[in-house]
């Protein structure tokens, strides 16, 4: 793998974060596969399981974004920083793994707060054209999230 | 029309029975009091025993009365709950959260204890204590521990308890037929939320509020069935909410649950509320249990567990695992919604916010919008605390003011 495309790779680890973070979610399911699967899970150290928090396929995740204005959600934004440590080629595929740390930033008055930490398993198509996301597992190290939020980080 | 200050102030025109006093919610004077009447007088779910599936295995568990607990199953298959502090210098005894430990022994000096709460060793006993002072002198502060109720763990911090089944009173009978079979822990986690456990505990209480749930409004509240389902108050202060069939099909992205739950019936939903701050939530495919921790008036700690059945296959678990993450995950439809509404009430509610009342009011022959679960609740913490709920610092507080509704 060159150094080109591991920087495509990593551009697009750091597009999805941004498209998330504006709520751009067409933009952000145009970085997935038709076949792109979504799945948040985290250990828990009290009932000692593995735990899945959410797991959708790509219609599931697009409902999921379709459903959110008939909902009441909080409406503070999130920054999720991404740090792209290892880029695994595997055939067609990259194995990417990354850093991920999120920040909640209340409306009124602007205080951030750190909502969570975890980090990116992503599966990255590389057949053709531009990379796209194939598989995300967000492993998260946080598990209390207070109220919670519902769009996926 | 709006309200001037002393008609804001003026006591709603309800029977006293069907409005509280806001300061109940932030008053360090009451909620010091109610950890004291409420919660260490009331049984309380610690965890489930497949939490503890071997011999020695053992759950961290904070009682809302504040006491440490662990909770261990010996090598008789017993469990039981202990104070997490040793007797000899008062430092935590067991730090993880769940683990096994034949031998319970502090980091501190070496003391170790056995799965029964016997003291097993003290280092350099003889030399230090010659004959004055022995192993038999300690143990563990054990409290009382039952498993019941579908294999739920419960603690009693109090010596003198009533018995678990008076402190339920039948309130669990209309669940009974649906845990006959061994249930397991899938799902656990925590959330601290800045408001008072009481208003978890209403929002649970009541199906009001279901219009804050465009889920709950499409599958439920348009359907047939709805306004009928009853809330049966209990002995105190618990109460049942009945089923109905809901349509999981309404909702984009749903569908009719593929997995059930034996002898309920298809869409089938009951809950029932323990006094003081306890949920049994049977949904269909899932049992969600909520246990309230208050940490202080404007803050508690929930802990949610979601469980499935020990016999599931892979793919039954894998579809109550989704179910459950749907609507009562951290990233689910309904519990931030929820969350987020007691949150809001936390705000509102503050001290010097100018709040006043809470209003328990409607009456709805104790169907489904009926605030009669609030109501009954109420008057048990009236009772309880001696303290009329609508007027919490009255004169004479100590007489008990309120029926059940």
């Amino acid at each position: 793998m060159n150094t080109e495309q591991r920087q495509a790779i990593a551009e697009l680890i750091y597009r999805s974060c941004l498209a998330l973070d504006a709520g751009d979610y067409k933009t952000f399911l145009a970085l997935c596969t038709p076949d792109f699967r979504y799945t948040v899970s985290t250990y828990s150290p009290e009932i000692k399981r593995e735990m899945v928090w959410l797991d959708h396929d790509r219609k599931g995740m697009e409902t999921l974004f379709t459903g959110l204005p008939r909902h009441n959600s909080d409406h503070s934004p999130l920054s999720r920083h991404a740090t792209v440590y290892t880029v695994e080629p595997d055939g067609t595929q990259a194995k990417v793994v990354s850093a991920l740390q999120v920040f909640r930033t209340q409306l009124d008055g602007g205080n951030t707060e750190l909502f969570a930490v975890g980090r990116f398993h992503d599966t990255v198509a590389l057949d053709g054209g531009a990379p796209k996301l194939a598989r995300r597992l967000v492993r998260l190290d946080t598990r209390q999230l207070g109220y919670g939020y519902h769009v996926p980080f | 029309m709006s309200k001037t200050e002393a008609q804001w102030n003026a006591a709603p025109k309800f029977p006293a029975s069907h409005y509280v006093d806001s300061r109940l919610y932030t008053d360090p004077q009451i909620f010091a009091e109610e950890k004291e009447k409420l919660f260490k007088p009331a049984w309380i779910i610690a965890c489930h025993e497949s939490e503890l599936p071997a011999a020695y295995d053992y759950r961290l568990f904070t009682h809302p009365a504040g006491v440490p607990l662990i909770i261990i199953r010996g090598e008789d298959e017993k469990v039981r709950a202990f104070y997490n502090i040793c007797p000899h210098r008062g430092n935590t005894l067991l730090y993880d959260p769940s683990g096994n430990a034949k031998r319970v022994t502090c980091i501190f000096h070496q003391w170790s204890f056995d799965a029964r709460g016997n003291c097993v060793q003290i280092t350099r006993e003889q030399e230090g204590y010659q004959q004055r002072f022995c192993k038999d002198d300690v143990g563990l502060r054990e409290v009382k521990c039952e498993v019941a109720y579908g294999g739920f763990v419960w603690v009693n911090v109090l010596d003198d308890c009533v018995p678990l089944r008076d402190f339920i009173g039948g309130a669990l009978d209309i669940l009974e037929p649906f845990m006959q079979q061994p249930m397991e822990v899938f799902h656990f986690h925590k959330a601290h939320i800045h408001t008072n456990f009481k208003l978890w505990h209403d929002t649970n209480s009541e199906f009001y509020h279901d219009y804050m749930h465009y889920f709950n409004r499409i599958t439920g509240m348009l359907q047939p069935g709805y306004f009928e389902r009853k809330y049966t108050p209990f002995p105190n202060g618990h109460a049942s909410v009945g089923s109905m069939q809901i349509q999981y099909d309404k909702y984009e992205g749903s569908k009719e649950r593929a997995v059930g739950w034996p002898g309920l019936a298809r869409g089938g939903w009951y809950m029932v509320d323990l006094f003081p701050g306890m949920t049994y939530n049977l949904r269909t495919s899932v049992i969600r249990i909520d246990t309230s921790i208050p940490l202080g008036p404007n803050d508690v700690l929930i802990e949610f567990r979601g469980l499935g059945l020990k016999t599931d296959s892979a793919e039954e678990r894998a579809q109550r695992i989704f179910d459950h993450n749907m609507i009562w995950g951290p990233f689910g439809r309904n519990l931030h919604e929820d969350l987020l509404g007691v949150t809001g009430q936390g705000r509102a509610l503050r001290q010097g916010t100018g709040s006043r009342w809470i209003l328990h009011g409607r009456e709805e022959n104790n169907t489904i919008h009926d605030e009669v679960g609030m109501r009954h609740y109420y008057a048990e913490w009236s009772r309880r605390m001696g303290r009329p709920a609508y007027d919490p610092y009255r004169e004479g507080k100590a007489e008990p003011v309120r029926a059940a509704a």
